[in-house]
């Protein structure tokens, strides 16, 4: 067998040991040809890989490379192994496709900054990571990956670390990540504890054979896997950290923070449906939080000015959609919709990102206003990112996020209440998209003088990649049209193999026995459209057509707009209850038990054993002697052990 | 398998050629070009290597050589840190040895013969030559500096201590062949046995026989109490000479040792024999030798007697994967030794370079190293944190591997020790790397090693990194080797 | 013929008397000829074993000891008579520069 997955993620560990050893002593030409060139190099092999892998007989769809053997140790033992499935190779086509353009926007994005070599050494290292976190054959493995793309990610918020803002922001994301990652590794322990293995095929086999239905054990165990998934993926209670990331360079939001990494939550409980199908209540929770968090940080995302925080809240809001549709076993539909959203999602930041290229470092949306008129690809691309992600038929978000919908509302696991949430989240995502769309581009130029004799599109670089994405937003969908549209959802019948936990037996049985006709199905589906539709034209009445109500609005409500402009006061809700009391326990053990107790102990201990080490140096007299008589008194000592037992 | 293989001698007569050649091109260039040589030693042990792993498995001379998967494991580590020694020379060979430049490259090599040899010996006789074959060039290259007062104070203690260890080294080796008949290893792991099975118990004369020869190849492993000699020699010789002889000398003692303990005298390990087995007095030595060399090491104040010390210990650790007499445990000698193969000649490349630079050896005068030379200071932390045993170094997997080994064959109380002074060496090595770091002294010295030397701190570093990672490799190869002896 | 443990009680003296040379003696090159005495001990014991074993590869030993023992001493004497040059003195005593 011709082995050539390994190459996908060596592409780019070569391009990030080039960049990371000659650093700084390249041409810039250079350094971006290596950055791109090695992601480029691994969406062509990944593509390659995916046409070998439908060529293959439909149960038999998964190429898995062992390398070697990694940790051999007594009962322990881990392969070094990479797994190409359905899932996977979505997942390695997204995160390399996607990186790749978005690599080539760097080029144009970063083309001043310093840190040139630095950013892409890091980008590099970030792909790295996140295609072994998706390829990985075994949870260890993917651990590792897990952990590469949290590093790469906290070295990215911080790039620009001469700013505290951004320092600090790289921290509170590596300290929230940390809560989830202990969550997840001792979720790893729990299931290596009772299946004696961590590899994806042996867990997921034995693993009904080990656990019982809703069992305790499992249960944890999930539910820990889960914590680590909510830290990665923004959800509550750990989202804090996704807002404060976009202090990074945009560029690295659209990758790390909207397309890849954040989505590695949901990838990873997809990954795991067997186990998570095993777990009903774990499920529940799943779901719970994911529509929680959606309508959460929809509703903050009404009120912020900042523009990317806009897009950052609402990553959270589309994340949870994500959660949603895994807590409705309906794990297909996630991965269809993290796929459609990376699309559009980074094609939204990276349109941010020229906008405030444009604007001189301009991110908020009081100042700006009429972009239209001079940002022609930019515009248009956005807009069409914004028409998918509200939920426009005929865009790559309405498949997705129909199929989501419909999922909650027909699944064994889903209730309407769900639905109902879900729905009126759609509405607010839909409302405060196209409040961003015609803050930014419509309407007076709100921006100063200087500012405004410098607008300019950005250079082609940048509108290249914009371009492809918007393409790709648009058909984006049509890979996974649903059967009451004629189009017999090919993507979910692509990832079937590695959807083993799911029992349905198709659609039309999932059908019969929920007992959902298609006109149920159907009359939900227009209906949605049509409140989305109302939702964009009151978003344009208000800031369009009479912008001056929007401060009247404002003003008779204004003690909601503080809580929810404050976030929900969220942050200050942590430092208060957690950090501060933490801060205070950490004092009095450091002050105390560490200082007084602990070092005093360990202090009198080394000064002891200084002592002795000076004594025993003395017995190196240097005479050649000496160290004759110490070798036959120790022969001499030997025998005489020997003889007196 | 043949018994006439010639061709599985091949590495060891092309690594001795190639010293004479380096002997005669130092004439022919008229001891004009001092980086020739060094790169042409480099050359040799490079050809060496690629035709280790073209001939071998075989045995030759009724079985007196053996060039079996312990032996080529072993070969490789002998290689590599003559390699490495050489590459760490170029400094001194321009200046300090500027008038025998060909001795000191030739030496060498022929000394890695001795070990190659050594390391294939499955019989006595091959085993003691080897072992002299190593140690007499060492002799010689320890006083090289024949200027340098330490130098050759540091070589005639070499030679003394070592001619005497040799000599009870001998008398044990001839009890050995008297009390059991042979000098053939395997033979007399089955003639042990049968002598086991009629009497039940192994007499004086052969204990007698087994402490010498303990003696004898615990002065290459500097274990305690046959130590003694480390320190001066290692503080004296020349820095390379150092290096090479903390991992390939001692690479060299633990095959030996291996060979004759854990094969031939298996029968004494045995539990009946317990408390007389040998793997209960080595326990005991190791013991010592960690807590002896750990505590020694904590006042140190010269970098190359520090690290005397501190391989001193490190021997201790590799005892306690030999005492386990188990695959586990050969396979995690096997892997430490590969690791502080790394850890050990880049941690003395680094004192090289810097002696040369500064004529200091001085661990204070490392002060500020990181602001000067943060790559050096980087290199020369990740080194000791290894030899400290920090995940995810190599240091680390190495140490739990034999710690594991050791659990297994019930040393437990060993364990114990070994976790204990690993805690105190802790504190040496990284009072190192806070004086490299944190000193508030203005530095001055800017290091710039020549390339070979680069080279070699660029392989150890990333040998330890890579391979305390991914440990596997290393792993099973050192478990396959292990396999030779048929537990 | 003389019996088997003469032989060896003559091989144990020599090697005592050359232990003890090595650790009284002050004079490097009198711990030499005591370090030759120990090997010369070692090889009376060999050859001891091979002729009443009646093996032949004793005597093999010995020869290679014999050649091992030579080059031995040529090194030591050299590096003795470096030493003299150096410091002027062949005390064991004296050379004590590195310690502790």
């Amino acid at each position: 067998m011709n082995q050539t997955l390994f190459l996908i993620p060596l592409f780019p560990l070569i391009g990030f040991l080039l960049n990371g050893l000659f650093l700084g002593r390249l041409n810039k030409k250079l350094i971006s040809l290596i950055a791109c060139g090695s992601v480029g190099l691994s969406f062509i092999v990944g593509l390659k890989m995916f046409f070998q892998l439908i060529s293959l007989p439909e149960n038999t769809r998964a190429i898995e490379e062992i390398l070697f053997t990694w940790i051999p140790s007594g009962e322990f033992v881990v392969s070094f192994g990479y797994l190409f499935d359905p899932l996977s190779a979505i997942m390695v086509l997204v995160v390399s496709g996607v990186g790749f353009l978005i690599h080539v926007y760097s080029v144009g994005y970063m083309h001043d900054d310093p840190g040139y070599g630095r950013y892409f050494t890091y980008l590099n290292l970030f792909i790295f990571a996140m295609l072994t976190l998706v390829l990985a054959n075994n949870y260890l493995l993917m651990f590792v990956g897990w952990e590469g793309v949290g590093l790469c990610s906290y070295l990215l918020i911080g790039f620009w670390f001469e700013k505290k803002s951004a320092s600090d922001a790289g921290k509170k994301a590596f300290i929230v990540n940390r809560i989830g990652d202990f969550g997840f590794i001792l979720g790893l322990f729990i299931i290596f504890w009772n299946v004696r293995s961590l590899d994806y095929n042996e867990v997921f086999v034995r693993a009904p054979e080990v656990f019982a239905l809703g069992g305790g054990l499992i249960t944890a165990a999930t539910l820990l896997l889960f914590l680590g998934a909510t830290g990665k993926s923004a959800q509550i209670p750990l989202y804090v950290w996704l807002p404060d990331a976009m202090e990074g360079p945009t560029p690295v939001s659209a990758l790390i923070h909207a397309a890849t990494m954040v989505t590695a939550g949901v990838y990873m409980i997809a990954r795991s449906n067997v186990l998570f199908m095993l777990a009903p209540s774990t499920m529940t929770v799943v779901a719970i939080v994911g529509i929680a968090t959606a309508l959460l940080a929809a509703t903050i995302a009404l009120a912020q000015n900042d523009i990317k925080r806009v897009l950052a809240y609402s990553t959270i809001s589309q994340l949870g959609y994500m959660f949603t549709a895994c807590g409705v076993a309906a794990f297909a539909a996630g991965i269809f919709h993290l796929m459609t959203h990376a699309f559009f999602k980074a094609l939204l930041f990276l349109g941010s990102g020229s906008v405030i290229h444009a604007l001189a470092g301009q991110q908020d949306m009081r100042y700006m206003g009429g972009l239209k008129r001079h940002m022609k690809t930019t515009y248009v691309t956005f807009f069409i990112a914004t028409l998918a992600i509200a939920g426009i038929p005929g865009l790559s978000g309405f498949f997705s996020k129909d199929e989501i919908l419909w999922k909650a509302f027909s699944s064994n696991q889903g209730s309407i209440w769900i639905w109902l949430v879900a729905l009126f989240t759609a509405l607010m995502t839909a409302f405060y998209m196209f409040r961003l769309v015609f803050l930014t581009f419509y309407g007076q130029e709100r921006m100063d003088h200087h500012t405004k004799e410098h607008l300019h599109e950005s250079p082609k670089m940048m509108t290249v990649p914009l371009s492809i994405l918007a393409v790709l937003s648009i058909i984006g969908g049509y890979v996974g049209i649903p059967h009451i549209l004629g189009g017999g959802n090919q993507f979910e019948k692509f990832l079937e193999p590695v959807m083993k936990g799911v029992h349905h037996g198709g659609e039309e049985h999932a059908l019969a026995s929920s007992g959902h006709s298609a006109g149920t199905e159907l009359t939900l589906m227009f209906g949605s459209v049509a409140l989305i539709l109302v939702s964009i034209y009151l978003s344009y009445y208000l800031y369009v057509k009479n912008v001056a109500l929007v401060g009247r609005l404002r003003n008779s409500v204004s003690g909601i707009h503080k809580i929810i402009y404050g976030k929900f006061f969220i942050d200050e809700l942590y430092n208060a209850i957690i950090i501060r009391p933490l801060v205070g326990g950490s004092l009095f053990l450091w002050k105390i038990v560490d200082v007084v107790l602990i070092d005093g102990v360990l202090n009198g201990l080394a000064i002891l054993i200084g002592d002795v080490s000076l004594g025993a140096r003395k017995m190196q007299s240097g005479q050649l002697r000496r160290y004759a008589t110490v070798f036959l008194a120790g022969v001499v000592i030997i025998i005489g052990y020997f003889a007196l037992r | 398998m043949t018994d006439q293989n010639w061709s599985i001698l091949i590495p060891e007569i092309f690594l001795f050629i190639w010293a004479l050649f380096i002997f005669g091109l130092d004439l022919g260039i008229k001891r004009k070009n001092p980086k020739i040589l060094g790169y042409s030693a480099m050359a040799g042990l490079t050809i060496t290597g690629i035709l280790l792993a073209i001939f071998n498995g075989g045995i030759l001379f009724k079985g007196m050589f053996q060039s079996d998967q312990l032996a080529i494991f072993f070969k490789v580590i002998f290689i590599g840190s003559a390699f490495m020694a050489v590459g760490s020379s170029f400094d001194i060979a321009s200046e300090k040895i500027r008038h025998h430049r060909g001795e000191y490259y030739g030496l060498i090599l022929f000394s890695t013969v001795g070990m190659m040899f050594l390391s294939s010996a499955s019989e006595l006789i091959t085993l003691y030559i080897g072992m002299e074959l190593t140690t007499i060039p060492l002799y010689v290259l320890a006083a090289f500096y024949k200027d340098d007062k330490l130098s050759v104070e540091a070589g005639l203690k070499y030679l003394i201590v070592g001619a005497f260890s040799s000599a009870i080294l001998l008398y044990g080796l001839s009890l050995l062949y008297g009390l059991t008949g042979t000098t053939d290893i395997v033979t007399m792991k089955i003639n042990l046995s049968l002598v086991f099975l009629s009497y039940g118990k192994i007499g004086p004369g052969l204990i007698l026989a087994m402490i010498m020869v303990i003696a004898g190849i615990g002065f290459k492993l500097a274990l305690v109490p046959f130590h003694m000699w480390a320190p001066d020699v290692y503080q004296g010789a020349p820095t390379p000479i150092t290096a090479f002889l903390s991992v390939g000398s001692k690479a060299a003692g633990v095959v030996a040792f291996a060979r004759i303990f854990v094969n031939g005298l298996i029968a004494f390990a045995s539990d009946v024999m317990k408390p007389l087995d040998w793997g209960i007095i080595v326990a005991i030595l190791a013991a010592a030798a960690m807590i002896l060399g750990n505590i020694t090491a904590l006042r140190q104040r010269n970098i190359k007697r520090m690290l005397a010390y501190s391989s001193i210990a490190q021997i201790g650790y590799v005892m306690v994967g030999m005492v386990a007499a188990s695959e586990l445990g050969i396979a995690s000698v096997g892997y430490y030794m590969f690791i502080y193969l790394f850890a050990n000649m880049g941690a003395f490349t680094i004192a090289t370079i810097f002696n040369d630079k500064t004529g200091s050896d001085g661990i204070i005068s490392y002060s500020g190293l990181s602001k000067t030379s943060p790559i050096f200071a980087a290199y020369m932390s990740i080194f000791l944190l290894s030899l400290a045993g920090i995940p995810p170094l190599g240091g680390f997997a190495a140490k739990y591997l034999v710690f594991a080994a050791g659990i297994q064959a019930g040393y437990t109380w060993l364990v114990i020790v070994a976790l204990l002074t690993s805690v105190v060496s802790l504190y040496y090595y990284a009072n190192i790397i806070k004086t490299m770091y944190f000193s508030a002294e203005e530095p001055t010295i800017k290091i710039h090693p020549s390339f070979p030397a680069n080279l070699v701190l660029l392989i150890s570093v990333i040998g330890i990194i890579l391979f305390g990672i991914f440990p596997g490799p290393i792993l099973d190869w050192a478990l396959e080797s292990a396999k030779i002896f048929a537990f | 013929m003389v019996p088997m443990p003469h032989y060896l009680i003559l091989s144990a003296l020599l090697f005592a008397i050359g232990a003890a040379g090595v650790i009284l003696s002050r004079n490097l090159l009198i711990m030499f000829m005591s370090i030759e005495v120990m090997l010369n001990a070692a090889n009376l014991a060999i050859i001891t074993f091979s002729r009443f074993l009646n093996v032949m590869d004793g005597h093999v030993f010995v020869f290679l000891v014999m050649a091992i023992a030579a080059a031995e001493a040529a090194v030591g004497l050299a590096m003795i008579i470096t030493i003299f040059r150096n410091r002027g003195t062949i005390d064991a005593d004296k050379f004590n520069l590195m310690k502790w």
